[in-house]
């Protein structure tokens, strides 16, 4: 089915972060912001388009300093709001304004399960309490909250410990995300990232164990297509530009936030033709199967794997994921 | 009889230019096109996609209306027998009760 406008929009306010990961894909990104008055008129232009939800990263949003006018401005048009947030931020007050506001529920990110794998991999020492907590307080205010985990050398052998500290710590949701060849990831790509066969195993591991766990998981690799699993979405393969989008601080869009295209700017364009008219939205629409792909049984279901990934690596939107496991 | 609401919890969406794709291929002859979803329910994390009739019923669940209203916009819409229709509707109805998907 093609939409007529994305379902979600990931939107980054802002670039600024308190924090300097390893793994960041914007940390080195400046953009303009928008005002206030802007943010929220392209808040209009979002429920105009019947786009459902809005999903605010970054940067750390809560640097951002409108983040609850825009967010109220949002829930009071029916978008429903989400956010990624490092957690630093979040104590009592702050969970508080995030339930105030009308937050659908916050996503923290914890790539450890322990202090010094998650500072060390965050570069500021405390953050790891300091997600736990901020969980802890956003429950305390009735915020559902979901973890972000995204799976490296360091992390993979204890992600079932993440898992359960973070269900302890009241998070409904674990996203074991991929790792992304993006900016500082594509930097240290050769120390973080997994082989094909590491990712076979971890993907084994934790499918088999998603039963038993002591919350929910779930993926966003396409990839996993080749054991079997079928995507939960109404398209196949990568979802960034059938499903989803991404604004910049300055309004530009690109299709997620780990490909560094520009599709044209809301404000100035709009947003059914950058959604209807993108070049780049098309071909990532109708990927073609080269190299291993060619034949691949599982192709209809993964169509490559991660476009963002294949497109840092190769150049190439159609290249194989280099995840992929398959001989 | 009881009138149907959607739950309001529920996010959904309608795509009203794939429903004109499907009518347009119906016309055409391609009877396939019937299954081809053009509204969108996002439950529980999964996404579901609703056919043209199933689709068709999910919009006139406002709270305006039964079963057999539901049943007899269709049947003056699409010009097909009502005992047909209310068969379908009330398969659809108890999927939508089941899943939770009415107020
Ligand atoms: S990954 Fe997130 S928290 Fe870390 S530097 Fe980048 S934007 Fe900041
Ligand atoms: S060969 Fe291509 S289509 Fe098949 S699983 Fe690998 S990336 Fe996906």
């Amino acid at each position: 089915m093609k939409l007529s406008a994305p379902l979600t929009v990931n939107w980054t306010l802002s670039y600024a972060c308190n924090f300097s990961c390893r793994h960041c894909y914007s940390r080195d990104i400046e953009k303009e912001e928008l005002a206030l008055e802007e943010n929220l008129k392209v808040v209009d232009a979002l429920s105009q388009a019947r786009i459902a939800f809005v999903n605010f990263g970054g940067g750390e949003p809560l640097l951002y300093r409108h983040l609850f006018e825009v967010t109220e401005h949002a829930t009071k048009k029916g978008l429903k709001v989400t956010m990624n947030s490092n957690g630093w931020l979040i104590d009592e007050e702050a969970a508080s304004n995030c339930a105030k506001a009308g937050f659908r529920s916050v996503g923290i990110s914890i790539d450890g399960a322990d202090a010094p794998t998650h500072d060390g991999f965050r570069d500021r020492p405390g953050s790891y309490d300091r997600a736990h907590l901020a969980l802890k307080n956003l429950c305390a205010a009735g915020v559902p909250t979901t973890v972000s985990t995204v799976i490296f050398k360091g992390n993979v052998t204890r992600y079932k410990e993440i898992v359960s500290q973070a269900a302890d710590s009241g998070a409904g949701t674990v996203y074991l995300h991929n790792f992304k060849c993006s900016g500082r990831g594509m930097e240290n790509r050769e120390e973080l990232d997994l082989s094909p066969s590491e990712w076979r195993d971890f993907y084994e591991d934790a499918l088999a164990w998603r039963d038993d766990a002591p919350c929910a998981l779930a993926f966003d690799d396409p990839v996993i297509a080749l054991l079997g699993e079928e995507s939960a979405a109404a398209v196949k393969g990568s979802t960034c530009g059938k499903l989803s989008l991404h604004l910049e601080p300055d309004g530009d869009a690109t299709p997620c936030g780990f490909i560094p295209l520009s599709l044209g700017n809301i404000l100035t364009d709009g947003l059914k033709k950058i959604w209807n008219d993108s070049d780049v939205l098309n071909q990532m629409r109708n990927k073609e199967a080269t190299g291993k792909c060619v034949g691949c049984s599982v192709y209809g279901e993964c169509l490559g794997g991660c476009t963002a990934r294949a497109l840092a690596t190769t150049g190439s939107f159609n290249a194989p994921d280099p995840h992929c496991w398959k001989e | 009889m009881k009138k149907l609401s959607r739950n309001p919890d529920l996010v959904w969406r309608d795509e009203p230019e794939e429903r004109e794709v499907i009518l347009n291929a119906l016309m055409s002859g391609d009877e396939s096109a019937a299954d081809k979803g053009w509204v969108i329910i996002i439950d529980k994390g999964s996404m579901h996609q609703l056919n043209l009739l199933a689709g068709e019923i999910w919009l006139l669940l406002d709270g305006t209306l039964d079963e057999a209203g539901v049943a007899n916009d269709l049947v003056e819409r699409y010009d097909a027998p009502f005992e047909e229709i209310i068969e379908d509707v009330r398969e659809f109805i108890a999927e939508c009760d089941e899943k939770g998907w009415l107020a």
